[in-house]
């Protein structure tokens, strides 16, 4: 690694850092700016419990005052506070017990999209206009086009209602069962969309000069495509992966309704409806360095799959 | 070949798949507090999500005093009789005392525990347990939700009181209890409370130990959770799944049929139902309103509509002008004529066609506001007895609503320019319907809205979500609104205390802003051997009087009659417009038995046997 591309890290970093500060202030004056308390509920409680309340979280004190603090908190003993809803836990356990399960189908969902996206993307490069091909297009056009909310209720009442193979909610005792109907529903827009990227990529590089001149000198086609045709058109792919975070962030707070999955995108709407300030702050600020992170690491990964990029 | 690098990728996936979830069961086994269980009955239910809190002086949600009862023993509690009726019956007490009236009016209960109770970590539960959880759950700095259900103890006021800048002017007050011995616990009310007993059955009033809740995170994990009832905190996956574990020790245990109550916590009511429906879950407690007609008769067994004390009502803004542009009315004629308008459109609606076509859960046209299911003291329905005996302020019967309807048109045709032609009035004032963000409320708004169509008046919805729509209803920020009011206890106080000009509840504004200027009020409650006489008073001077006669009232009829009187006086406005009394739908699996729930819709799963 040159000097260049470790500069170029350095200010990804700084620039990454400046993102999140950004997220952090606009979410703090805007979520103070809507109406509506964390203490206010259906039924009122006397102005002298309301104001003991946010005297005892500092939201008697200003605005300005209460960001600078919370900053400070956080910076420099990581400390997001304790929740207003969920009395006695702290923001952290909550997003900590949230992003155990959230991690875990996110992870299987962009693994499980990778794979069969790449596989089923080469296959129908190879096998172009033939009957596999087209049969690869039409499903993966459905699948994009087709909301989570949808796929995952129709998967439901196939799997968990009609044959009753897999249970219907994710809880820790349904296990890695729990998990699969809630992985496929979240697996199949990025995987299809995957497989078209590669699809249009492979075809692109299939019909390049070097592969050519591969074929002429008699490499084996299997040698050809891992060792050259696959690894040149996984680039596009590669400019997808951010995108498909972010996916995969938001489309898991769809998916967690519907599968009972005890994530962290349930975690974040109720923080709103509840006004759970610290709450709110915590889960915008995990999410948002999630995907910083995960933006800056894809541009790296460019690098190392193709040399002839320079990051600057 | 290529059949071999398919091969090959797809295995490379299913490692990975593993790869990222394989070391789940072991962590799970390693992690859970949870006793080897796996013997001895269970039940799967499913009642919300995670539940705020599960502190018993903290929590103020149905499903978490649901856990609470299962988890504590406090003085008294719910019961099933032999009938099937509901009693109140002791539970860490020996008996249910009767109070021992004082020179100053004040009531004095003694109450001794039973042996045997202990907490579960093994120390034994004393009075002072009692003592302390209700200093505690009132005070200040706790500042709980329902704090104030310990009003009606000696000292509570004293505890509230602050001066003008919201300063607590005792900051050493305390409730009139004390723990007299570790056996015996002698507690004294402000006044005699005809639903004392029932108040000892609520969580709030349960028992907690000083050192286990010094901890503030105490109630979050099973490891830190004591607690003295029929069962035990055994896990908690937060947000997924909350275990409760019979407690052996506890002097009742025998009577308990359910060894483990497994409670799946899901905020989806779909999700619910798909786990209902695949046999997982055996109990939820919610179902998708647009599913209910198709329940009905798939499920007919399973689906159960019981009834909760609590009514679904708009409520009207009383500062809200409504009479037509150029009106000369003013003053107190003004204001009555504003309630007769807002009466009259409260016969426009079909009350009927609200439940049966919309709502669709069993519910109960209303025609009063204190709710179908409160209980006077000869036993009869207080809501039947509404309106000097007439069973309502209007009829809501089907055969009722055209006279409804005509009655209600010739009303408006005093205030109004209607056009025979077409059969509307033309000069009726553009209202806004302010609704929080839901379908069903959305399509009860949109009905109303269709009704006030019918004869010429515009009414736009407007929707908010659920934190704004309770600032900006508490605001009295709006023209009309959805409103909703369960009941904490069986006493129909708590639907008319919410009314006075000073109450956090007072959405309608009563004795507010311009209101507060209004004396068009009266009251006189010399029939019940009382001195005031109010003719042309204010809201504060005359209802507001009339609630604290009645919660210092010890007489039971006398106080009843009373309350009658309030309701009248809130109803003669008009800002109250009933809609139906509340239900509470929930499905249950054929096979269990011994299932009950209150009429606060806390459901109680200690003597269910599945077949």
């Amino acid at each position: 690694m040159n000097s260049k591309t470790l500069t170029y890290i350095l200010k990804r970093l700084v620039l990454a850092i400046f993102t999140v500060w950004v997220v952090i202030t606009v979410t703090f004056f805007v979520m103070h700016a809507v109406p509506g308390g964390p203490f206010v509920g259906e039924k009122a409680t006397t102005p002298a419990v309301q104001a003991a309340m946010e005297a005892k979280y500092g939201l008697d004190k200003p605005v300005g005052t209460q960001y600078m603090t919370y900053l400070k908190d956080i910076v420099t003993k990581f400390d997001f506070g304790p929740s207003l809803k969920q009395r006695g836990r702290m923001v952290t356990d909550i997003i900590g017990d949230g992003m155990k399960t959230s991690a875990k189908l996110g992870i299987m969902a962009a693994v499980a999209a990778a794979v069969v996206g790449i596989v089923l993307g080469a296959v129908a490069a190879l096998r172009r206009n033939k009957f596999i091909d087209r049969i690869i297009m039409v499903i993966t056009t459905a699948f994009v086009s087709m909301p989570a909310f949808i796929m995952g209720s129709l998967l439901l009442t196939l799997f968990a209602i009609k044959l009753g193979w897999l249970p219907a909610n994710a809880s820790a005792k349904a296990g890695v069962s729990g998990l699969i109907l809630p992985v496929i529903t979240l697996a199949l827009y990025p995987a299809a969309y995957i497989t078209r990227l590669t699809r249009s990529s492979m075809l692109d590089v299939l019909g390049q000069d070097y592969i050519r001149t591969a074929r002429a000198k008699g490499v084996s086609g299997g040698k050809i495509i891992f060792g050259h045709a696959l690894k040149n058109s996984l680039i596009p792919v590669l400019t997808y992966f951010g995108p498909m975070l972010a996916y995969i962030v938001t489309g898991s707070l769809v998916v967690e309704k519907i599968f009972a999955v005890p994530g962290i995108g349930r975690a974040f709407v109720n923080s709103i409806t509840g006004r759970d300030y610290p709450l709110i702050m915590g889960t915008t600020i995990i999410l948002a360095t999630l995907i910083v992170v995960m933006n800056l690491l894809t541009d790296i990964l460019y690098k190392v799959v193709d040399p002839r990029i320079t990051l600057e | 070949m290529k059949k071999r690098i398919a091969a090959i990728l797809l295995v490379l996936a299913m490692v990975l798949a593993l790869a990222a979830c394989g070391s789940k069961p072991q962590e799970e086994a390693a992690g859970s507090a949870e006793p080897a269980a796996a013997s001895g009955s269970s039940i799967s239910v499913c009642l919300a999500s995670e539940p705020d809190t599960i502190d018993p002086a903290l929590n103020s949600a149905v499903d978490g005093a649901t856990l609470l009862a299962h988890l504590f023993s406090g003085l008294a509690k719910w019961s099933q009789d032999a009938d099937g009726k509901l009693v109140i019956v002791p539970d860490a007490a020996e008996e249910l005392v009767e109070g021992v009236v004082n020179d100053d009016g004040t009531v004095t209960y003694t109450y001794t525990l039973r042996d045997g109770l202990v907490w579960s970590d093994g120390q034994p539960v004393t009075a002072g347990d009692f003592a302390f959880a209700w200093q505690r759950a009132a005070s200040p700095e706790l500042a709980a939700d329902y704090g104030y259900m310990f009003e009606v103890v000696d000292g509570y006021a004293d505890m509230w009181e602050t001066d003008a800048d919201e300063n607590f002017v005792n900051p050493d007050a305390q409730l009139n209890v004390k723990a007299v011995d570790d056996k015996t616990l002698e507690v004294t009310t402000a006044s005699a409370i005809p639903y004392w007993n029932e108040l000892l059955a609520f969580p709030t009033y349960f028992p907690v130990r000083e050192d286990v809740v010094a901890d503030d995170a105490w109630a979050t994990d099973p490891s830190t959770y004591v607690c003295n009832g029929l069962y035990t905190l055994a896990g908690w996956d937060h947000n997924s799944l909350i275990t409760l574990q019979k407690n052996p020790d506890h002097p009742d245990a025998a009577e308990v049929t359910m060894d483990t109550i497994e409670c799946y916590l899901s905020d989806d009511a779909n999700n619910m139902l798909t786990n209902f429906k695949n046999g997982d879950w055996d109990f939820i407690d919610d179902v998708p309103t647009n599913e209910i007609a198709a329940l009905k008769t798939d499920y007919p067994d399973n689906f159960q509509v019981v009834g909760q004390i609590g009514t679904y009502y708009v409520c009207w803004n009383i500062n809200e002008d409504i009479l037509p542009a150029g009106s000369t009315l003013t003053g107190n004629e003004a204001e009555a004529a504003k309630a007769e308008i807002r009466n009259a459109i409260s016969l426009l609606f079909d009350r009927n066609y609200i439940v049966e076509e919309i709502a669709q859960g069993g519910q109960v046209p209303a025609s009063s506001f204190v709710a179908m299911g409160m209980t006077e003291p000869d036993g009869s329905e207080f809501y039947k007895n509404a309106n000097n005996g007439e069973g309502g302020y209007f009829k809501v019967d089907a055969d009722s609503l055209e006279a409804n309807f005509n009655s209600a048109v010739e009303t408006l045709k005093k205030y109004y320019t209607f056009d025979e032609a077409s059969q509307k009035f033309t000069d009726f004032p553009t209202l806004t319907y302010l609704y929080n963000t839901s379908d069903a409320h959305k399509a009860i708004g949109e009905y109303l809205q269709s009704a006030l169509a019918a004869v010429g008046i515009t009414m736009n919805m407007e929707n908010q979500e659920w934190a704004t729509f309770l600032n900006t209803r508490k605001a009295g920020d709006y023209s009309i609104a959805r409103n909703g009011w369960v009941a904490d206890y069986n006493d129909p106080i708590c639907f008319l205390d919410m009314w006075t000009s000073g109450s956090g509840n007072n959405d309608v504004q009563f004795g507010k802003g311009d209101h507060a200027a209004v004396t068009g009020y009266s009251l006189d409650l010399t029939p019940f051997g009382l001195d005031t006489k109010v003719e042309d008073g204010t809201w504060a001077e005359t209802y507001d009087v009339l609630i604290s006669a009645i919660k210092s009232c010890t007489d039971p009829e006398t106080r009843f009659a009373m309350m009658h009187v309030a309701e009248d006086m809130l109803m003669e406005t008009g800002c109250i417009c009933p809609i139906y009394y509340y239900t509470d739908l929930y499905m249950i699996g054929d096979n269990v038995d011994g299932f009950f729930s209150n009429p606060l819709g806390y459901k109680y799963f200690m003597y269910c046997t599945k077949g």
